[in-house]
């Protein structure tokens, strides 16, 4: 029966849950904390299933295509909204998490590719750390820049002086800045991990004299370059003082969202080797297979569509 | 069954007669214990804060002491003439005691309505009079209900929230909102200036320890510190104090600004831009309004929080019909399960009586079915069970819903006429 759970059903509970955030602006209600938690809570389990029965019934290796990178990363997203809504039930995280798990899951579910990629992996270990530590490398900055967000609104109040807005109750400045601070180098620890990963994985294709990936690539220059920011951000803050605090923190979590952005979208847009060459052609179905299975779960990517193993939503090469 | 309330409020008598009335936590204790011994069957509960005096008083069947007798009691009890008491003080029976009870738990009577102290004041008297035995079933039920009122009205209104002294609001709308926690902040106080001790006593209440005072007059920092067990530094090592700063309270009775841009400018470079909130009750003010514009630094002067503190209390009146409306539902509530309460002897004679007639006849049938296995006689068992309870029904629901307009005596009587029931 839970087979049935569809991306809807969790979007739309998140949805629901968005809704009730937002209608603390609106009015009182003792039972709407309750109501709000449980559709978070029941759109998250929905989405557990969902990402279960994928994996359990995937024909490649489990949650490797694009449409699942997106959702696993709304799904950790989700989490970290629950935990906050749960321990801290004053403040309203939603109205600034939701929408990015709502637009992760829209993304995912109406632009990203479902093909999953082959099941055998050049380094089944190597994989796994480049591809989940760069998940939640993105997580983690997905999480700093709604801090972010929040930081700066609520700076901006208290500097104009403007007393609470009913219902949009939001974490103090130092436990937002804590975050945003804790979010830039978790995420630079993260990505750092997951390129190195990523660069081990290319040596050992070298090492077998398969496909390796480009430097040049637009997907290995966008993630570089985004790593390049959290590095340069987080060096001025050991140098430069005042950029540990306050605001600046925020204003160094939305750039990174931006690069973030940006890294996305040379995956979702740009042809790309990331999942497969033009070298990889006659190379037949092994060549394929490795070029795929290097970089599966890390930043989505968009196939080259000339490619001979291209694989198309429908599963024809 | 009775239930009142005597006493005395901010609201009838001035805070010189309030004074002469009021109980420290040990006299209350005695004034229950004597209370007792006067009145044997009366449960009571005595709260004694800054703003009342009141005495909850219950007894079950009976009418309890009456307005003169208590003030007898409580002019004897501070040595005063009757007299003096006596005009002062008000009383609320049944219903409008129950609806007092509840107003004063949810901090819609109090001076500052919104104030949260009261309910745990409240609980607090409540709580020694259970210690000393003093409290019956009929105020465990009222001050329990009124406990659960005072909650409902905290969290689905915002009057709590609303915060309408200058220090209050500071603290509460604008401080709380800078730092998450004060017990490892620097506070800062320059001057000595008597408005800088309530947002102390704000700033104390959310954890902070740490007090600095710079004045110019060395032995009033010195009086200010010693009383907040805190320390003091020269006015020349204002700039220093600044830059170690998290929160400040400025009140001095200087005529020019006493921190510019100018002379900010290098405690700003030192403090790499932390946080730093300074609140200016000092008239005119002792910050340049400039100086708030600087990254970090949330300024907030009397006038700025004025804004605020009217804003809040406008909004706080707005959700006073909403609180009201509770108490209202609420006192209906109890009252109705306080008069079910006073069927209860009925209700349980009725059942008693109907009880064994039914066992008389299950008894009689089951040995003239003797063959039956023992599902089968469950079966009727319980048949005869829904029988007599679809028949205690309707006239249990009719005592239920008179029950909310009174003590449904009339019916009760018929009730026990129709039935013949038996004390």
């Amino acid at each position: 029966m839970l087979s049935g759970v569809g991306i809807v059903c969790f979007a739309a509970s998140y949805a629901v849950a968005l809704a009730l955030e937002i209608s603390r602006i609106l009015f009182r209600s003792g039972i709407r904390g309750a109501v709000m938690l449980g559709f978070a809570a029941a759109g998250f389990f929905a989405h557990t299933v969902f990402l279960v029965h994928r994996a359990a019934e995937a024909t490649g290796s489990p949650l490797s295509s694009k449409q699942e990178w997106y959702l696993v990363t709304a799904w950790l997203l989700a989490g970290v909204y629950l935990y906050l809504a749960y321990f801290h039930p004053k403040n309203a995280f939603g109205v600034f998490v939701l929408p990015l798990v709502l637009a992760l899951i829209g993304v995912g579910a109406l632009a990203a590719d479902a093909q999953p990629f082959a099941r055998e992996p050049a380094s089944k270990v190597w994989g796994a750390i480049h591809g989940g530590s760069i998940l939640l490398a993105t997580v983690s900055m997905l999480v700093g820049f709604a801090a972010g967000v929040m930081y700066l609104g609520q700076a901006y109040r208290l500097k104009q002086k403007l007393p609470p807005m009913r219902g949009l109750q939001l974490p103090s400045l130092e436990w937002l800045q804590r975050v945003n601070s804790r979010a830039i180098l978790i995420s630079l620890l993260l990505m750092g991990v997951g390129i190195l990963a990523g660069a081990v994985l290319n040596l050992i294709n070298y090492e077998r004299q398969l496909t390796q990936l480009p430097w040049s690539d637009p997907l290995v220059v966008s993630t570089m370059g985004l790593f390049g920011w959290l590095v340069l951000s987080t060096a001025i803050g050991v140098v430069y003082k005042p950029t540990r605090q306050g605001r600046k923190v925020a204003y160094l979590t939305v750039v990174s969202f931006v690069f973030l952005v940006i890294a996305l979208g040379v995956g979702m847009s740009v042809v790309t080797q990331h999942s497969g060459t033009s070298s990889d052609r006659g190379r037949g179905r092994e060549g394929e297979g490795e070029a795929r299975r290097m970089c599966r779960n890390c930043l989505p990517v968009s196939p080259s569509p000339d490619l001979p193993f291209y694989r198309s939503p429908g599963g024809a090469a | 069954m009775k239930l009142q309330v005597i006493g005395c409020s901010h609201h009838n008598a001035p805070i010189a007669v309030r004074e002469r009335l009021a109980f420290s936590g040990e006299q209350a204790s005695a004034a229950l214990v004597q209370l007792r011994e006067q009145f044997a069957d009366v449960e009571a509960v005595l709260l004694s804060t800054c703003n009342r005096v009141e005495l909850y008083l219950a007894v079950e069947g009976g009418c309890g002491p009456g307005r003169d007798e208590i003030a007898g009691f409580l002019a004897r009890f501070h040595g005063l003439d009757v007299a003096e008491v006596d005009g002062l003080l008000y009383q609320r029976l049944d219903r409008e005691a129950v609806r007092h009870l509840f107003t004063v738990a949810s901090s819609l009577d109090s001076m500052v309505v919104g104030e949260p102290q009261i309910l745990a004041q409240v609980k607090q008297a409540y709580q020694q009079a259970t210690r000393l035995e003093s409290t019956g079933p009929l105020l465990h039920s009222a001050f329990q209900a009124a406990s659960k009122v005072a909650r409902r009205v905290a969290g689905e209104t915002a009057i709590h929230q609303r915060r309408v002294s200058v220090p209050s609001v500071a603290v509460a709308d604008f401080a709380r909102q800078i730092f998450e926690r004060f017990d490892d902040k620097h506070t800062l106080v320059i001057g000595a200036g008597e408005m800088a001790e309530e947002t102390l006593q704000y700033l104390r209440a959310e954890g902070a320890r740490d007090v600095t005072v710079v004045n110019r007059s060395p032995e009033r920092a010195r009086e200010l510190a010693d009383r907040w067990q805190g320390r003091t530094l020269p006015w020349d090592k204002l700039a220093d104090a600044l830059v170690e700063a998290d929160l400040v309270i400025s009140t001095t009775g200087s005529e020019e600004a006493v921190v510019t841009p100018e002379n900010f400018a290098p405690v700003e470079a030192r403090r790499y831009e932390r946080p730093l909130f300074v609140l200016d009750l000092a008239v005119p003010r002792d910050f340049d309004p400039a100086v708030g514009g600087r990254p970090g630094v949330y300024l907030y002067s009397v006038d700025d929080l004025q804004a605020a503190c009217q804003q809040n209390r406008r909004l706080r009146d707005k959700e006073l019909p909403a609180a009201v409306k509770i108490i209202e539902h609420e006192t209906g509530q109890f009252m109705a399960e306080l008069h079910h309460r006073a069927t209860a002897p009925v209700i349980r004679r009725l059942k008693q009586d109907w009880e064994k007639p039914k066992e008389d006849e299950l008894r009689r049938l089951l040995n003239k079915l003797s063959d039956l296995d023992d599902h089968a006689k469950d079966e009727i068992r319980q048949s005869f069970d829904r029988l007599v309870n679809k028949l205690l029904h309707p006239p249990l629901e009719s005592l239920r819903h008179e029950s909310r307009q009174g003590i449904p005596s009339t019916l009760v009587e018929a009730l026990a006429k129709l039935f013949q029931l038996k004390d």
